[in-house]
């Protein structure tokens, strides 16, 4: 009676004093397999960047049924972090293979909610301080041993600035009937920084060019009025580091948040995990919420055409690639490139649109004048079209290649680079001068110039026509219009020859209205007979070629400011005194013109300089609009990104004194009230970049555009391809494009 | 004189409408499928080197930075063998360089090149981008990260170099090389099976926007 007592007491006392010594011992005698290193055990690595330890926690034992954790835990040295297991831009989640005995199995890493760590453009999802990384360990019934042998083999990514890909083998026996507990506080912190699962509810996510709209209920009420991260569990999805916009209505919380344009996936479901923003302290984000959201609508499709190029083009520009494709499969040198295609029929189109840009009045003049010259002669119609078609055609050739010349020798120019020199400006000045003069009746050729030149003038009428071309190409081409920039951007990069046909193509297509109109004989026909009209008509048109004149000047005096405008005057009327006293007779012929030339080469000397020096710029004039707090800052490319930075939107006008249709634009579609309201109301900042002397800066960001001339209007906002507008602005186009902000 | 003005603008009223839409998306990312954004850029003895003067054959462009442990990894072997096989198929392969020049890991022009050198790399060129323009209008995020440019100028792949993201040089060979593979097709005539994957590696280390 009392052994079976007393031994059952005995075994009780034993059983008690075998769990408290087994509660006692166990943890610090993993931990002390893990100092020793011992083969069996290796529970810590230590790398300067971060000190690894494989930590469990069993605290009912290992035995089939209980609740069991094996863990990582990561603890960084300061500036230093790890990934989560959507890294975001860059880096590596941690990975942890595991090398069990027989019946135990683990489950996926029970990931903490991350922190967001923004560099530069771009941002990873991850954890600094001291993170575990918990996962279940599962023990099947069957399991019979008296401990369990855990191999852990981790790798991850310790990345500062610069990244150190680090790993280790760990190692660690968990007792099956010991309680393992001594990390509870560790693993209770890591499981309540799990997001916790959040029903689905009314969440939707709606994808669109370029974005993702979030819109999320059933958050913890707690949350309200705070700003949110959105971690998805995807890679690549969204663009972590690009400004974002999110808003609460009410119990609803809704985000605006770029699509990566890497994108390759087009889920049905996205799980999510979003927490508080800005999380204070280290480890761990503060503790989210994870959702499975459904997607409603049609993700973008991801990989869109060229938009640059016609849909009829293209496809006939596909068909004939293919064709070529499948003749040689290496493709040899015969195929020409889809894009120059585009580029010369852009080029021929720009052209003809060219002619009903702004930019052509100052030589609207000219061409109207030689094209009634000769009212009643059909040939000489035809003759003077194809003359100052030629005339166009091989400016625009001698233009372009000299542009392609120059920057080949390394200069930093653009298209209407000819315009940026303030003596080429003062030239065409003085021939503009010449020109209304002339046609005011003040002088006539025959008189000034060497008798030979002006018989040939006379004799050939078609040299007239030609050099108007000349002229028309030099005054008028500096603008690019629509269809013509994205040609002209092309061209820049493209082989000589090839760019050559692209410009000859611009020249082709300016000149071609003109021509088509020298060989119909309706127009011929609609115009009046030649009469009398004619010399008025003729001393009428001096005043516009005037007009011209004072708009060069003005485009001189921004460059080479106003004593540079004033010389260049001052030349004009001894100029015009010139011309004048070779018209008359005698003595007082000899005498006045003896005088003007005089007076023009001491003008020459002494305020040449003046008019061909370039004035030092004007930096930092900020100039104010018609709606209060919108202002116009001068554009420089720090400017640009500190207030992309701040996720401001940008809009830039690329612009130049020369470019009429610039300044059309500036006085009209710029300063309209509504748009200038809508300007103010997204918050976006005003950048004019001004081309008129050369700036390689400028240029460059044109060139980033795919643009080599100006007008060009671009808005940029963080995270999304910059958006160019059309060369002649509307209301309703700057509209539209804010409005899409 | 009056009707050849009205028939001029009734040309423009035809022309204007496809003028908007052709500039409407005229500039945005270089994505798969896009055009590629023209650039040029100073190879490491400072010579400009543009992406149009390859225009007619494909071109591979390479984010690069010795500093990073990814690119050493593919830089073991992996790289210059790519290197050498598709440069020989007459492919032009361009390393760009869009660390920033005040970071740890920025290499000036001749260290790079040299670096280039000693690992007997085989790049048609490697080009500095320090204001990491070119990269950032490429959106390349990681070095490194890889583009391919069919002979037309379209991006028709963008992404890792291969499917298994470590720093491990031993998991290359189980790796599915998308680079080698994505060539292969493109050069025999065939659709990229692969376009787009998802690269790995360290950050691109870029001007800050802010600074």
């Amino acid at each position: 009676m009392r052994q079976p007592t007393l031994s059952s007491a005995t075994r009780a006392v034993h059983r008690l004093f075998g769990l408290w010594l087994l509660a006692l011992l166990l943890p610090w005698a993993t931990q002390a397999q893990g100092l020793l290193g011992g083969s069996a055990s290796q529970a810590i690595v230590q790398t300067e960047q971060v000190r690894a330890e494989l930590l469990a926690h069993a605290p009912q034992g290992a035995a089939p049924g209980q609740t069991v954790w094996l863990g990582l835990q990561l603890t960084h040295q300061p500036e230093w972090h790890t990934y989560w297991k959507n890294p975001g831009d860059s880096g590596l989640p941690t990975e942890l293979q595991w090398t069990l005995p027989p019946g135990v199995s683990v489950g996926d890493i029970a990931w903490p909610t991350p922190r967001k760590f923004p560099l530069g453009p771009l941002a990873n999802y991850g954890f600094d301080g001291t993170v575990l990384l918990p996962v279940p360990l599962t023990v099947e019934p069957g399991y019979n041993g008296s401990h369990i042998d855990v191999k852990l083999f981790a790798s991850w990514l310790a990345c500062r600035k610069e990244c150190i890909p680090e790993e280790g083998d760990f190692s660690l026996r968990l007792p099956v009937n010991g309680s393992t507990a001594l990390y509870g506080v560790s693993f209770d912190a890591a499981l309540a920084a799990v997001p916790k699962n959040l029903p689905t509810g009314e969440s939707r996510l709606h994808p669109e060019n370029g974005f993702l709209n979030v819109a999320l209920t059933g958050l913890p009420a707690a949350w309200r009025g705070q700003r949110l991260e959105l971690f998805p569990e995807a890679v690549g999805l969204i663009e972590p580091g690009s400004a974002w916009t999110q808003a609460w209505e009410g119990a609803r919380w809704t985000a605006r948040v770029p699509l990566s344009p890497h994108r390759s996936d087009s889920p049905a479901q996205v799980p999510l995990v979003v927490a508080q923003a800005h999380p204070p302290g280290e480890g761990p984000g503060s503790p989210g919420v994870r959702l499975d959201v459904p997607v409603q609508g049609s993700w973008p499709a991801v990989a869109a055409l060229p938009v640059a190029v016609p849909d009829a083009l293209q496809a006939a520009l596909d068909a004939n690639a293919a064709r070529g494709s499948s003749g040689t499969a290496t493709g040899g040198g015969s195929a020409v490139p889809i894009t120059l295609w585009a580029a010369l029929f852009g080029a021929l189109v720009g052209g003809m649109i060219l002619n009903l840009m702004p930019c052509v009045f100052p030589v609207l003049a000219i061409k109207v004048l030689a094209f009634a010259k000769h009212a009643d002669d059909r040939s000489a119609h035809r003759a003077n079209g194809l003359a100052y078609t030629a005339g166009v055609v091989l400016s625009f050739l001698a233009l372009g290649g000299l542009l392609l010349g120059l920057r080949a020798a390394g200069e930093q120019l653009g298209w209407g680079f000819q315009l940026q020199s303030p003596g080429v400006v003062a030239a065409l000045a003085v021939l503009f001068t010449l020109i209304g003069l002339n046609l005011a009746g003040l002088f006539e050729f025959g008189n000034v110039l060497p008798s030979r030149l002006a018989s040939l003038q006379a004799k050939n009428p078609t040299a007239d026509a030609f050099l108007t071309g000349v002229l028309a190409t030099a005054i008028a081409s500096p603008c690019t219009a629509p269809f013509m920039g994205a040609s002209l951007g092309l061209a820049i990069g493209l082989p000589t020859a090839q760019a050559l046909a692209v410009f000859g193509a611009l020249g082709l297509g300016m000149a071609l209205p003109y021509l088509a109109a020298s060989w119909v004989p309706a127009v011929a026909r609609a115009l009046p007979r030649p009469g009398a009209w004619m010399i008025t008509f003729r001393q009428a048109m001096a005043f516009p070629m005037f007009a011209t004149v004072v708009w060069l000047l003005w485009v001189l005096g921004q460059q080479s400011g106003i004593d540079g405008a004033a010389a260049l005057l001052m030349l004009l009327v001894v100029l015009a005194l010139l011309v004048w006293a070779l018209g008359l007779k005698g003595r007082s012929r000899s005498v006045l013109a003896g005088l003007s030339v005089a007076g023009l080469l001491w003008l020459g000397v002494s305020a040449g300089p003046y008019i061909t020096r370039m004035a030092e710029p004007v930096p930092g004039a900020v100039v104010a609009t018609a709606v209060q707090g919108v202002s116009w800052e001068p554009w420089s490319a720090e400017r640009q990104s500190a207030l992309l930075a701040e996720g401001r939107p940008v809009f830039i006008d690329f612009t130049a004194a020369w470019c009429v249709t610039c300044q059309y634009n500036k006085r009209t579609a710029l300063a309209d009230d509504a748009v200038l309201a809508d300007v103010a109301g997204k918050g976006v900042a005003l950048l004019r970049a001004d081309w008129t002397r050369r700036d390689p800066a400028v240029t460059d960001a044109l060139a980033r555009l795919g643009r080599n001339g100006v007008p060009t209007y671009a808005l940029y906002q963080n995270g999304q391809p910059p958006r160019v507008l059309s060369e002649l602005l509307s209301v309703e186009e700057v509209r539209t494009a804010l409005a899409g902000l | 004189m009056q009707r050849r003005q009205f028939s001029a603008w009734g040309a423009s009223a035809l022309l204007l409408p496809a003028t908007t839409l052709l500039h409407s998306g005229a500039a945005s990312a270089a994505t798969v499928g896009q055009p590629a954004h023209a650039f040029t850029l100073p190879d490491t003895a400072g010579r400009p080197v543009s992406l149009a003067s390859f225009k007619g054959r494909p071109v591979v462009l390479e984010w690069h930075n010795p500093g990073c442990p990814f690119v050493r990894k593919h830089y073991s072997g992996n790289l210059q063998a790519l290197q050498k096989e598709f440069t020989g198929k007459g492919v032009a392969w361009l390393a760009i360089n869009s660390t920033r020049d005040d970071s740890a890991d920025y290499m000036s022009p001749a260290q790079l090149g040299r670096w280039m050198d000693e690992k007997q790399a085989a790049a048609t060129a490697t080009l500095m981008d320090e204001d990491g323009s070119v990269g950032q209008s490429y959106r390349a995020r990681v070095t490194p990260h890889m583009y391919i440019i069919n002979a037309q100028g379209v991006v028709v792949y963008a992404g890792a170099i291969d499917s298994i993201p470590s720093a491990r040089v031993a998991d290359i060979e189980r790796a599915t090389n998308y680079v080698r593979q994505g060539l292969t097709e493109l050069i025999a005539g065939q659709p990229l099976n692969t376009p787009t994957s998802q690269a790995y590696g360290c950050s691109i280390k870029y001007r800050n926007a802010a600074s």
